[in-house]
């Protein structure tokens, strides 16, 4: 449903109908679609952000939080910091949006530990709304955890992942194409071969050099 | 579209605009007297023979379409005459002039846009209340007249002045939302009264529809699409989009959202704007140095905000290297010197500012002179002083706004400065997260490898926190580059950091780069420019 919308949405946000206040309704509704649906549009959830900024009387809190968590499941794109400038700071203060930026601060500071600690600690039904929420946070850690590792423990991972069970664990592992050993750490990748120190010599081609010989003659 | 307020056809808008509503008899405030004074007294001011002159000639050439002439008055002689006969007073006001050219309402328009330039950039105070709405005025008479004929009007005009009437028109939006959202000490009572039953004046959705039907009108972005793809720009320009000043128009309305929104905190939408314009190609705009130096500048700033530091870096050498090396060619245009001075400070801290959190290598004369200038501030960035940071980032950043008219009863200067303390917050707080990178980075480079427990003593933490933090040093240094085509929003996560590790059980492998000093382009350059001495001489 919501793959259908998105193309009747991306005419709603053409030129200058993107500042029309009428097209909030049905942004709003969409935005709910992609929390049900476990899709994403980040240009319609910046032109709802947009739209509140030049009405501030029609914001609301609710839809500002899930755009936010939506944003963080796109990590490690920038998109929450896009959508962060466009609200007012005083917003920023009040619940649900403070608590979001608090989840936030912990994930872009790689404090995955924390954050599941904290997100399980206030289970708030506005992330149990947002399906696949989890899943999605859990790829992002993934992403960092391969850049960083050529192995680590498994039970490391494990933690970082949001304390899941071994065999969970384990499906996330060969998703991404791992293997676990047996001395329980799990091999990543050899980053030996992108990971590697560079001696960076001048390399000054024939092209720039030919228009001096010639003109030297 | 009844939600925005649409410029209207001339007989219309009197009403729609609440034109007759106000009027400009004496009010108390001695500013808008004095106006009201030489309104009338202006019947008996005589205008100088040389002025009269130059205006009829000016109002020849334009009917006339001399391209090059009207480039000539406008750069050379409306200046010179400004500098002779009206440095700190306004040029005569439009009533007068207007016998001297036969009651020609196009020129008159054109000649309030460069009335009301002269005062926004030159009067004592600036532009009164009542002179900032008949600006607004006036440039609806000029839109409409450019946007609501039938066919292409009849009229060019030189680049750089296209340029800069949708440069000023933002400019005095900018100028008027600040003013709106100054402390209601700072206004009389009129004034705030004017302002209530005025909104629409200077209103952003109004701003925003110039904009966007402009770019619309030229058919500008289908233009640049066939454009980049080799193909010719006339065969999708339509009607209007082939002249060129509708071309021109749009393609400066484009930079002009780019600007737009990035003043008001959608760097999305602002990269979004220009998606169809390749950078790397020499194209457009090249030909007006302000509008090449105002887009990097806006482009450079949005890249940084959304934490696309290579990209933010490349863009801002690109043009702090072109204003290096064409900069004699301002010498001899004072204004637009100062004005190009001071971006290119604010280039060369936004620089400092990105290369303290992405150290790169970058152009060998750019990276001279911010040793030169800026090593102080970036050694106190690297060490964490937040402060430096916060002072760089308040001269470097644009003069964020505010969309919303604000409560014009409230004292709140808080409130006033809101869009740019978001902005320094938002930029803050991503500061914050990687304040611990460049240390890290230090000891990461001493070492080829290094065991976790070791750095972690070095760095007064536990061993878990020491993996949260590199694992935040490897999210934050892997950057959206844009590597191909031509939206700027397009990228590739790379990594181009100067120092790179992976973690191996306990222990971290580091790999270092190692530059050598490149002498090859140097040179290059060198031969070159002699050869064009050698040259130019042999030829005189």
């Amino acid at each position: 449903m919501a793959e259908a919308m998105r193309a009747t949405v991306a005419s709603l946000l053409k030129g200058i109908e993107r500042y029309n206040p009428e097209n909030l309704v049905n942004l709003q509704r969409y935005v709910d679609m992609q929390a049900n649906e476990n899709t994403y549009d980040l240009e319609a959830n910046l032109a709802v952000l947009k739209l509140y900024q030049f009405n501030p009387n029609l914001y609301q809190a609710e839809v500002t939080a899930v755009i936010l968590l939506k944003a963080l499941t796109n990590l490690p794109h920038s998109d929450f910091i896009l959508c962060k400038c466009m609200i007012e700071p005083g917003r920023l203060l009040e619940e649900p949006v403070a608590k979001v930026l608090v989840l936030a601060e912990l994930l872009e500071t790689a404090n995955f530990n924390e954050f599941w600690i904290t997100l399980m600690k206030d289970l708030d039904p506005l992330v149990e709304g947002i399906v696949g929420f989890e899943d999605s946070i859990r790829k992002f850690v993934c992403h960092v955890v391969a850049s960083t590792y050529s192995t680590i423990r498994k039970d490391k991972l494990r933690q970082l992942l949001g304390n899941v069970t071994e065999a969970q664990a384990s499906q996330w592992v060969s998703k991404y194409g791992w293997t676990e050993q047996l001395d329980g750490y799990v091999f990543i990748a050899n980053q030996d071969e992108t990971i590697r120190t560079k001696n960076i010599t001048e390399k000054i081609s024939f092209d720039s050099v030919a228009a001096i010989m010639a003109s030297g003659r | 579209m009844s939600w925005a307020s649409a410029p209207e056809p001339e007989d219309g808008y009197a009403g729609y605009y609440g034109y007759g509503e106000y009027d400009m008899s004496h009010t108390g405030d001695p500013r808008q007297d004095m106006e009201y004074e030489r309104h009338y007294a202006g019947h008996s001011y005589i205008v100088p023979e040389v002025i009269k002159n130059f205006l009829v000639y000016f109002q020849k050439v334009i009917n006339q379409r001399d391209l090059l002439e009207i480039q000539n008055s406008y750069e050379n002689g409306f200046n010179k005459l400004t500098d002779r006969f009206f440095k700190n007073t306004a040029w005569p006001e439009a009533e007068v002039v207007a016998p001297i050219v036969g009651n020609d309402k196009r020129f008159l328009i054109l000649y309030k846009e460069l009335y009301y330039r002269h005062v926004y950039a030159r009067l004592q105070g600036g532009p009164s209340l009542s002179q900032r709405f008949d600006s607004y005025f006036n440039y609806c008479d000029l839109f409409n007249y450019i946007l609501n004929a039938d066919g292409p009007v009849p009229l060019e005009l030189p680049d750089q002045w296209l340029w800069d009437i949708v440069d000023e028109f933002i400019y005095q939006f900018q100028s008027f939302s600040i003013f709106r959202h100054k402390s209601p000490s700072k206004k009389t009572e009129d004034e705030i009264e004017l302002l209530k039953v005025n909104p629409k004046m200077w209103n952003v959705h109004s701003v925003l529809n110039v904009l966007h039907s402009l770019v619309d009108k030229s058919n500008i972005n289908k233009q640049l699409e066939v454009y980049t793809s080799g193909g010719d720009p006339d065969s999708v320009a339509g009607e209007f989009g082939q002249h060129s000043l509708y071309k021109m128009l749009g393609y400066f309305s484009l930079v002009g959202l780019l600007r737009l929104h990035s003043l008001l905190g959608d760097y999305y939408q602002a990269l979004k704007a220009l998606e169809n314009i390749d950078f790397n190609k020499k194209s457009l705009y090249s030909r007006v140095p302000a509008c090449q130096i105002t887009t990097f500048y806006f482009v450079g700033f949005a890249y940084m905000m959304m934490r696309r530091y290579q990209d933010a870096i490349r863009t801002l050498s690109n043009i702090l290297l072109y204003i290096q090396r064409t900069k004699t060619m301002f010498q001899n245009k004072t204004q637009l010197y100062d004005q190009i001075s001071k971006t290119n400070d604010q280039m060369y801290t936004l620089l400092s500012m990105c290369l303290v959190l992405y150290p790169m290598r970058i152009d060998e004369s750019v990276h001279s002179h911010l040793r030169e200038k800026y090593q102080d501030k970036m050694n106190k960035m690297q060490r964490g002083d937040m402060a430096e940071f916060e002072t760089c980032f308040a001269f470097a950043c644009p003069k964020f706004l505010s969309p919303v008219p604000p409560n014009y009863e409230l004292e709140n200067t808080a409130k006033s400065k809101e869009p740019f303390t978001l902005q320094l917050h938002v930029f803050k707080v991503e500061v914050a997260q990687q304040i611990q990178v460049p240390t890290i980075r230090s000891y990461l480079k001493l070492y080829t490898t290094l065991p976790i427990a070791k750095l972690a003593a070095f760095m007064d933490m536990s061993d878990d926190e020491l993996c949260t933090q590199l694992m935040c040093f490897k999210h934050k240094m892997k950057n959206l580059v844009w590597t191909k085509g031509t939206s700027g929003l397009d990228g590739e996560f790379q990594s181009a950091s100067e120092v790179d590790f992976f973690i191996d059980k306990d222990m971290i492998h580091i790999a270092d780069t190692k530059v050598a000093r490149r002498y090859g382009d140097f040179f290059i350059r060198q031969f070159h420019k002699f050869d064009e001495i050698m040259r130019s001489l042999k030829t005189t």
